[in-house]
């Protein structure tokens, strides 16, 4: 007997009301090239958080998704918080906030528990995941798919809130950065964005970010490549397959290079909301998938490519069937 | 030097001049060899290793001045002795712009043969060109005098074809070589000079290249020195070499450059703390999507991967241009073909590994 699909049945997600432009991040010094260079490479806005917590953007994306799809709170099997749980509660923008979270026992307070308690979910038992940067979402989504498939859950709910860090500017490597927070129902039985295949390389001597940034830019490309030809390897695609890429919303220039590495035309990138959005860290791609839906470019039977990295350095991708 | 030929050679001071002059001396001990020379005390130091060095006289020359910078003295003496001449000197930066390029490779070899020009008995000229005088075309590249017709790579190539034109234009008689990338002494992998492809290699070991140009079909074609010098010597005077192109090529023993990779990869895995760091193969790529990369870099990229990339971008194309050499005429006239690539091309490795690739490669920068 075939096991039931396992997919994502709903995509909710919450941005900072605040947005931003390049020429204003600029004149705040939050950039460290030109506005026209990020342009160029498909930057405009960003959403940026300045009072919420990452708790308080986690707490909406999950409520809204709970509402949108009627989901009874008790019927969430696991909650899998996705994100820097040490800052969890510190305002944005606040770096005194954010000291006190680090270094008191305030780090003990955990919003994966708290967001357990503030949905009402019962039942779920509670997972956090951290140090996965950008993909830490489809690292949720993968425990989801495991534990779902392993039968220990029907209904798994995923969240991530990740912001910039304070002080850290609004550019990470030629990308300009959001702030978000995302929800995702994972369960057994979708019959929306079947989870076909999945494909994750996590590369520990480019831990150092900063050391070993050059380093860091070269690895991108051929390991990128690398998890793409693999994913759609086990989903058995060929890049002609794909219908569309919905991409991590980094530079427009860096996904025309790995799409011509990969084989896969330029065309079936979903890019909109890179100008739009700027990179969310790991929201973007579900943020897009869920845009991608409601604007019905991706229809029923669609496949997608999903893929992220996340500094520090993880590189992951996902095949999915609309 | 009252009796036996008397020749002028080019680029005596390089590895495969030196090379090439040893192995002159050797094979004809009635042969006297004028050396073309910028700086007598690089030739001296030079010269320090030749056997026979009674047979040599170095003339002070410049190949970008015109009558060669020579003394009229010297000029007069040459006119007067000459019979043939090896011109080997060139500008190997692929870098240069195309009219610093033609200064050495193309106005110079004007300058060598308006000096044959002048001379007393007719000249047998022996021009050391490249192979990549084929600039971007691809597929069976034949010893011929075509090529360049689809443009080329870098200025290195487009003066070397220039130069080529020319010998066959004005040259009474003539031979041309055409060596492909020279990338160790021989096949025991030792490397002397270290050029474009030690210093990539290097990058490459580093794990700071993203991408290289390729595409099914991609080879690399390179060769030895001793194969080269050893081929020059035996046929630069050699009347049955007159008139002919001739490929110092790998030919058929070329690489593919997929396999070439996986030798590299391989070769540095069996160092276990290469290995862990988990560096990527570079990605393959086509044309346009290298040149998107390059101009991403040129755009955002910091000084320093500006400046590796840019090392690579001057070469590297004619990964994604792939060739095979015709080597018809040098197997012929050799009685045998060059070593096959992967004769030497591990031995090399492990040597540069074992000296350290990092070490070999900023000695040169």
């Amino acid at each position: 007997m075939m096991a039931p699909p396992i997919g994502i049945s709903g995509i909710a997600y919450v941005l900072p009301p605040t947005r931003r432009s390049l020429g204003e991040l600029h004149a705040l010094g939050e950039l460290e090239s030109e506005p026209r260079m990020l342009a160029r490479l498909g930057f405009a806005e960003v959403a940026v958080a300045d009072e919420e917590t990452p708790y308080d953007l986690a707490l909406a994306a999950a409520w809204s998704l709970l509402r949108e799809r009627s989901i009874t709170p008790a019927s969430i099997d696991a909650l899998l918080y996705c994100g820097t749980p040490a800052v969890a509660f510190a305002r944005a923008g606040s770096a005194a906030d954010a000291a006190g979270q680090l270094a008191t026992t305030r780090r003990f307070q955990y919003p994966a528990t708290r967001l357990q308690y503030d949905l009402d979910l019962d039942r779920a038992s509670v997972l956090a995941l951290d140090q996965a940067a950008c993909t830490s979402l489809f690292a949720g989504v993968r425990i989801a798919r495991s534990l779902i498939a392993a039968g220990e859950a029907q209904r798994v709910l995923c969240v991530s809130s990740e912001f910039f860090p304070n002080c850290a500017g609004r550019e990470a490597i030629y990308n300009c950065t959001a702030d978000a927070a995302v929800a995702l129902l994972v369960e057994a039985g979708a019959e929306r964005n079947r989870i076909v295949a999945s494909s994750h390389v996590t590369k520990g001597y480019y831990w150092d970010g900063d050391a070993l940034r050059n380093e860091i830019v070269a690895s991108y490309f051929p390991t990128a490549r690398h998890v793409i030809a693999q994913t759609l390897n086990s989903a058995h695609w060929s890049p002609n397959d794909v219908t569309w890429v919905i991409p991590h919303n980094v530079s427009v220039r860096s996904w025309e290079i790995l799409l011509g590495l990969t084989g896969i035309a330029r065309e079936r990138l979903w890019c909109r909301n890179i100008s739009r959005l700027g990179h969310t860290l790991a929201g973007d791609n579900f943020i897009n998938l869920r845009d991608a839906l409601d604007d019905g470019n991706v229809r029923p039977g669609d496949r997608l490519l999903l893929f992220s990295y996340g500094f520090g350095a993880h590189w992951t991708a996902l095949a999915v069937e609309a | 030097m009252t009796s036996g030929r008397s020749i002028l050679l080019t680029g005596a001071t390089g590895l495969l001049g030196r090379q090439v002059l040893a192995r002159l001396l050797a094979d004809d001990p009635l042969l006297h060899v004028y050396v073309l020379v910028r700086d007598l005390a690089r030739w001296s130091v030079a010269s320090v290793a030749l056997e026979d060095v009674r047979r040599v006289v170095p003339v002070q020359g410049d190949l970008r001045v015109p009558e060669l910078g020579l003394a009229p003295n010297d000029h007069a003496l040459l006119c007067r002795k000459l019979s043939a001449i090896v011109h080997l000197a060139a500008d190997t930066t692929f870098s240069n712009s195309l009219d610093r390029a033609r200064e050495v490779n193309t106005t110079g070899t004007r300058c060598v043969l308006e000096l044959g020009d002048e001379c007393a008995s007719a000249i047998h000229v022996a021009h050391v060109s490249t192979a990549f005088v084929a600039g971007r075309c691809t597929g069976v590249i034949a010893e011929d005098p075509s090529g360049g017709s689809d443009g080329w790579v870098n200025a290195y190539e487009q003066s070397k074809y220039e130069a080529e034109q020319l010998v066959r234009a004005d040259a009474a008689s003539w031979v041309i070589f055409r060596p492909s990338t020279i990338v160790c002494d021989g096949i025991d992998g030792r490397v002397t000079q270290v050029n474009a492809v030690h210093r990539a290699l290097r990058l490459l070991y580093g794990g700071l290249v993203a991408m290289m140009p390729g595409v099914a079909g991609s080879t690399i074609d390179v060769v030895t020195t001793a194969y080269v010098a050893d081929a020059i010597a035996r046929l630069a005077l050699a009347e049955s070499a007159h008139g002919r192109t001739v490929h110092l090529c790998a030919g058929e023993g070329a690489l593919p450059l997929v396999e070439l990779l996986d030798v590299t990869y391989e070769r540095w895995a069996r160092d276990p703390d290469w290995r862990r760091r988990g560096i990527a193969r570079p990605a393959l790529a086509e044309l346009a999507t290298y040149a998107l990369f390059e101009q991403t870099v040129e755009d955002v990229a910091d000084a320093s991967l500006k400046r590796i990339t840019r090392a690579l971008s001057h070469f590297v194309p004619q990964l994604a241009l792939p060739k095979r050499f015709v080597t018809t005429n040098a197997d012929t006239l050799l009685g045998h073909p060059a070593p096959a690539v992967r004769e030497f091309w591990p031995a090399m490795l492990d040597r540069m590994v074992s000296t350290r690739v990092d070490a070999l490669a900023r000695s040169a920068a």
